[in-house]
């Protein structure tokens, strides 16, 4: 028994060794050598119409735009989809991904995680209640109330402010925050400006928008801090197709205007 | 009315996410049950370092949250190995699961009386030799209910890896509802999906509880 005990306990050790080693092969995407003509990039897939499924296949603008580029820097797409939105920024400085083409908000705080792109859209927070609602004409109504919230997105410190932290609701897809604002769970809802009128239009959703942007965020491309070679020639890629009317015929495919605002 | 829509629309989707679950569970499954007898072993021998091992692994592993235990495996260790969202869920569910099933298989092997030793040893048997043809065989017999509970258990559980981005039944039912403006009928779709695998895996489990204990097969005539 001694000697079957000691076996096994090598064997336990090594063959935990042998899993640890043998799954390594397994790892997909990730690598940030230019070499292997891959561009890795992740995003939510329920950020409608930025990404979002369609028929089994994650698609819309972001997705559109990541193509475009990986296009235009030689190198073959591979998307990583869906990926929780709040475990996106994680998983690029893991080296999971080559860029995040995901609708970020490009924020001081997140500047010390990551590098950004010059912005790819621009839009802004906006307010939404269900159809009806009197008591709620601008930012200025919403101390006191409900507010529903993405989790991780840049509106929740700008919500917090406006309503105090204990009348959060966070979320982790903006079109359930949406849908529950119609069944009262929340007064209000901050959310995309583009993503909220979309939502509205195409689900029937009794819900409207109130006042104007809370302020002008701009999105960009997230890449690791310090790959300023894959930064450069994304923002190269980006000029390029702004400048050619490719970017202004992606825009028109999901939202029929260009959403660049410049 | 919206429910059907919802099955209809999101059929091959949710069949697709099935067989993504269905690999997720059976690979770390199979990798509980090696861990676990493993460490049953261990803690089963008079080897000290062994013990105190097998005691240390069921500890972390029962007493983490799976959802710790995902989140170390695809980000916490991504400095020292690169696991694939795949993997990283499968080895986490497998960790997990694997110090239950060392609880289970240890219960089941110390459960069989210690007569059955002693006499096997009386035969001229070897210890080892006792505990393959006499211990073993009667412990895993007893260790099949509660296996089979447990293994549901990481069927369900197998939902979390959806938060690593593995395209999975939960995962799919995320994407779908952000696209479908229907949360509720496609989670209840998706839950649906999970209850039809529990139950036909119950009726596997049931079977081979039957095959494996003769006197039930008798009463099942």
């Amino acid at each position: 028994m001694k000697r079957l005990s000691r076996i096994l306990l090598f064997s336990a050790l090594a063959g935990m060794m042998a899993l640890a080693v043998g799954c390594g092969d397994g790892a997909t995407g990730g690598n940030t050598d230019a070499e292997d003509e891959e561009f890795a990039f992740a995003n939510s897939g329920a950020y409608k119409p930025f990404s979002f499924d369609e028929g089994g296949a994650i698609v819309g603008f972001d997705v559109d735009i990541a193509n475009e580029i990986a296009e235009r820097i030689g190198r073959t797409p591979v998307m990583n989809s869906p990926v929780p939105f709040d475990t996106l920024i994680q998983g690029l400085k893991a080296g999971k991904y080559d860029a995040l083409v995901a609708s970020h908000g490009i924020t001081a705080e997140r500047e010390e995680q990551v590098d950004f792109t010059r912005p790819y859209y621009r839009s802004g927070p906006q307010i939404f209640v269900q159809t009806g609602t009197t008591d709620i004409a601008g930012p200025d109504d919403l101390d006191g109330k409900k507010l529903g919230v993405l989790k991780a997105s840049t509106y929740l410190d700008l919500a917090a402010t406006l309503t105090g932290e204990g009348n959060l609701v966070t979320y982790d897809s903006d079109v359930v925050a949406l849908q529950d604002l119609t069944t009262g769970r929340v007064d209000a809802v901050i959310t995309d400006k583009l993503v909220g009128l979309v939502a509205r239009n195409e689900s029937g959703l009794e819900i409207e928008a109130v006042g104007d942007v809370l302020m002008a965020d701009e999105m960009g491309i997230a890449v690791q801090e310090g790959n300023s070679e894959l930064l450069a020639e994304i923002n190269q890629a980006l000029e390029d197709m702004i400048a050619d009317g490719t970017y202004e015929e992606i825009s028109m495919r999901w939202f029929d205007e260009s959403i660049l605002g410049e | 009315m919206a429910f059907v829509t919802v099955i209809q629309e999101h059929f091959w989707g949710f069949l697709k996410a099935t067989g993504m679950t269905l690999q997720l569970t059976a690979v770390s499954l199979v990798l509980a049950v090696v861990i676990g007898l493993i460490f049953a072993f261990l803690k089963i021998s008079d080897n000290r370092a062994g013990i105190l091992i097998a005691n240390g692994y069921i500890g972390i592993t029962r007493g983490f949250p799976l959802i710790v235990q995902l989140m170390f495996l695809y980000f916490g260790i991504s400095e020292i190995i690169l696991l694939s969202s795949f993997w990283a869920g499968s080895l986490a569910l497998a960790f997990h699961a694997g110090g239950y099933v060392a609880e289970i298989f240890r219960g089941a092997i110390q459960n069989v009386d210690r007569g059955q030793t002693e006499a096997a040893r009386s035969l001229g048997m070897s210890r080892g030799k006792a505990m393959r043809l006499i211990i073993l065989p009667q412990a895993f017999r007893r260790a099949i209910p509660p296996l089979g509970n447990q293994f549901i258990i990481g069927l369900k559980d197998s939902s979390l890896v959806a938060y690593l981005g593995v395209p999975d039944l939960y995962s799919n039912a995320m994407t779908a509802a952000a696209a479908n403006y229907q949360p509720f009928e496609t989670y209840l779709v998706a839950g649906m999906y999970y209850l039809v695998l529990v139950v036909i895996f119950t009726r596997v489990v049931n079977k081979l509880e039957t095959r494996l204990t003769p006197h039930r097969q008798e009463a099942a005539r």
